[in-house]
């Protein structure tokens, strides 16, 4: 090993190859797929049949870690570019593109990493399972059902209930913000024995679509990422089997309930955060190409040396970000704990990147805030802000930070 | 490959270097500060251990592990002690600047003191600061001009690290006034030079082990083979120079940061207020958390920074172009340079009156902090040389590097 940045002739060609993609095929449609709220299904078929041939087991595993096995097979594909590595490289690619296009790609998504971490192995081939046949069989996505009305980044104060009856569990409950959750075949859904409990009251649960009294409500209007569907879950009196406690009743004797739901984190961390520098790079370069192109005063504008500088410590942000995001998945390619460096990327990709947003709209004057012009630049600041919310908030990842950093540290 | 794991070799070097760090200079910082020095028994350690030719190639006399290796020792010296790393001998940033202006053979000869037995006792000089701006043209006030035997150098050269301790120096000066900061020229000066005055040291805010000060020249002549002329392309090789050498000072930066934070971190662990450590607090933790980013991704701009810098050393350098350096070295040194003075003043803040009493080091963290971010290059001139790498725009020397029509820097 040494300490190097440069990618092999294979990561190379598929980055570029991917770039491609991202600026001759995605980005033209991005606009349409905003304003309409989503994306054709065929359109998406095609890009999970392209993930797949590239070594991608995003569509039928989830986002996130992969098993040993997994990463063998991938690497046979891809060379030994380390997953995570490039997943995170392709992340930002594609995000530059569109980043509501990643969040609505079939596959189980979010749902993925609780099932593959708990579910026992019944659990993993029933609901992985349905994901196979990419090429004919209807689309489909998985989904993950944490955050309620009155519980947000504090996690543990969720609410939704479940109690045995029988062979069944049933659980009553509202979840919020659950990406394709409408679409969902099924979600993992979070809920407690009994919320004096706290963390170790925690059970979940992979809900199928059509469970009785399991219903959709809402649908929400978004600031941005509007192609990416945005759903409220009901359950009322919801009667699901006790096949679908995830990880059997033995999983919870301890507090893991509550670790499943967190342990998604570490590695989607620094795939969110790929995505915020992609969003962020695609405004950046926006602005560079705008002042190339435009004048002040008869002047060209980078002649200012106060443009160029906003410029430059946008530029300088986003290479910070980026540079603690390839950590985050190196280290996690190589077996390392992370979850101090994911937070860490999160926190600085999400915030460099709404800078960036920001500074190029503004950097465009008047002309930058109107869709008719520059209907990118409006759409990227949109769609940049939940950056440094959704997956753990810019304070919740400072927890998990300092957490690591100061002594004896254990809630605040 | 992407990878972040330093080589064996780097590793045992690092864990050397760490070491002295610990237990030779950081105790002793104090002392160094008020001595206005470092001793020549820690010097001597200092050259022992090969750090003040690590990031000169071979080819020049440099030790040829690269600028990737300098980079991680570098940050262990600074972690011990920030002014450590300027006040220790060799030839500083005089051994980039031949290395990047000069041909390989005025290089070579130009190190071979630093080289020799007794190296740690020789220091190496850029005078490249001016104590005005020309107000009657673009450019260096100080001049060199053509004569038979030479050139004939006139005029005052101030903000020179090591100055006082330095025998060999890179003096720019004008020689086209009317070509403003493209008319610049580089010369090899020794201290010995007949007309050749050591101005008295400066008294400064931080670095107090460094020695920041100046020279006068009166008709200093040097011969013609003591001009250095960029291989053919002066400005971009200046740009170079400048820009190679802001790495190693943000890799101190680096060093700095996470020292003030290493000590700042140590105290809100045991610092207890309304009953508890003040780190259990969430407006420290978080200060803490932001700190530790700045600290790491600092470190991630720098080894990115220098491996661009050794990816370049090891092509063909005449078809590799620099711009990727350029543009890697612009976003380190900003972005450390900034970092370390976060990491100095939240130190200091989050010590409260502590912090002010130089019982505490971090005080001594937060001054080195404001003065090496006015070493090497500042952040607004690395910002304007990024900006323009990024648009595409020609680099003005005038504009990128520290002048004083713009704003000065110890170079």
């Amino acid at each position: 090993m040494a300490i190097e940045f440069s990618l092999g002739k294979k990561q190379l060609e598929t980055r570029e190859g991917i770039r491609g993609l991202a600026k001759n095929v995605i980005r033209p449609q991005a606009l349409a797929w905003d304003r309409a709220g989503g994306i054709p299904e065929e359109f998406l078929r095609n890009m999970a049949r392209l993930a797949t041939s590239m070594g991608s087991n995003a569509m039928r595993s989830g986002l996130g870690d992969e098993t040993e096995e997994e990463k063998r097979e991938a690497e046979k594909k891809r060379g030994p570019s380390g997953t995570n590595l490039f997943g995170v490289l392709a992340s930002e690619e594609l995000a530059w593109g569109d980043a509501g296009l990643l969040l609505c790609l079939p596959g189980p998504g979010l749902g993925g990493p609780p099932v593959r971490g708990s579910g026992t192995a019944e659990q993993k081939k029933r609901f992985f399972g349905m994901f196979e046949d990419l090429d004919n069989a209807p689309l489909k996505w998985g989904a993950y059902g944490l955050t309620e009305p009155n519980a947000g980044s504090d996690v543990s104060g969720i609410r939704t209930s479940c109690r045995k009856d029988g062979r069944h569990w049933v659980l009553n409950g509202r979840k919020c913000y659950i990406t394709n959750g409408a679409r969902a075949v099924w979600t993992v859904i979070f809920a407690t024995i009994d919320p004096a409990l706290g963390r170790a009251g925690h059970r979940a649960f992979v809900v199928e679509k059509g469970t009785p009294g399991f219903g959709v409500g809402r649908i929400e209007e978004k600031m941005g990422l509007r192609a990416s569907e945005t759903a409220e879950l009901v359950l009322e009196d919801c009667r699901v089997p006790e096949e679908n406690l995830l990880g059997g009743e033995e999983k919870y004797v301890s507090k893991e309930g509550f670790m499943t739901a967190m342990k998604t984190f570490d590695n989607t961390r620094p795939l969110v955060a790929a995505m915020a520098c992609g969003i962020g790079r695609a405004a950046y370069e926006y602005a560079c190409d705008f002042v190339k192109d435009n004048y002040v005063l008869s002047r060209p504008i980078p002649r200012y040396a106060a443009i160029v500088e906003r410029l430059a410590k946008v530029g300088r942000s986003l290479e910070a970000a980026r540079s603690l995001t390839w950590r985050a998945a190196w280290m996690a390619d190589n077996g390392l704990a992370n979850a101090k460096e994911a937070s860490m990327s999160k926190a600085m990709a999400g915030q460099a990147a709404i800078k960036a947003c920001i500074e190029a709209l503004e950097n465009c004057g008047a002309e930058g805030s109107i869709a008719r012009d520059h209907q990118l630049l409006e759409k990227w600041f949109r769609d940049i802000k939940v950056y440094d919310i959704f997956e753990g908030t810019g304070a919740i990842q400072r927890i998990v930070i300092s957490k690591r950093l100061i002594s004896d540290l254990k809630s605040f | 490959m992407i990878s972040f794991e330093p080589t064996e070799d780097q590793k045992l070097m690092v864990e050397s270097v760490a070491g002295f760090a610990r237990n030779t200079l950081r105790p002793r910082i104090r002392e160094f500060e008020k001595e206005r020095g470092v001793s020549e028994a820690v010097r001597k350690t200092a050259h022992e251990l090969g750090l003040g030719l690590v990031g000169l190639p071979e080819s020049v006399g440099g030790a040829g592990l690269g600028m990737t290796t300098a980079v991680l020792l570098e940050e262990e010296v600074a972690w011990g002690d920030p002014a450590a790393g300027f006040a220790f001998g060799g030839p500083g940033a005089f051994g980039f600047a031949v290395l990047e202006l000069g041909t390989p053979e005025q290089a070579t000869a130009a190190l071979a003191p630093f080289t020799a037995d007794g190296g740690h006792a020789r220091f190496g000089a850029v005078a490249w600061g001016e104590p005005k701006p020309n107000r009657d043209r673009a450019g260096f006030t100080t001049t060199a001009k053509k004569t038979d035997a030479g050139w004939t150098i006139d005029g005052t050269k101030s903000y020179v690290v090591n100055a006082d301790r330095a025998e060999h120096f890179v003096v720019f000066a004008q020689v086209d006034a009317a070509a403003g900061w493209r008319g610049l020229g580089a010369f090899l000066v020794d201290k010995s030079a007949k007309g050749l005055k050591v101005l008295a040291r400066e008294t400064t805010l931080g670095l107090d082990a460094v020695s920041f000060g100046g020279i006068e020249l009166t008709s200093v002549v040097v011969p013609d083979s003591a001009r250095l002329l960029g291989g053919g392309d002066f400005d971009a090789a200046l740009v170079r120079f400048f820009a190679r050498h802001a790495v190693i000072v943000a890799a101190r930066g680096v060093g700095l940061s996470r020292a003030a934070f290493d000590v700042t971190r140590e105290y809100v662990d045991n610092r207890k207020a309304f009953g508890k450590p003040i780190g259990h607090f969430q407006a420290v933790a978080f200060t803490v958390a932001d700190r530790a980013m700045d600290v790491d991704a600092g470190r991630g701009l720098v080894w990115r920074a220098a491996a661009a810098w050794d990816a370049y050393d090891a092509g063909d350098r005449n078809a590799n172009d620099a711009k990727e350096c350029l543009l890697r070295s612009a976003h380190a040194i900003a972005f450390v340079h900034e970092a370390a003075m976060r990491c100095g003043d939240d130190g200091v803040q989050l010590h409260g009156g502590a912090g002010f009493m130089r019982d505490f080091p971090v005080e001594k963290f937060m001054r080195d902090a404001k003065q090496i971010g006015l070493c090497g290059m500042t952040a607004e001139h690395a910002d304007q040389l990024a900006g323009a790498v990024a648009l595409g725009v020609a680099i003005d020397p005038g504009l990128v590097l520290p002048t004083p029509e713009t704003q000065n820097a110890f170079v």
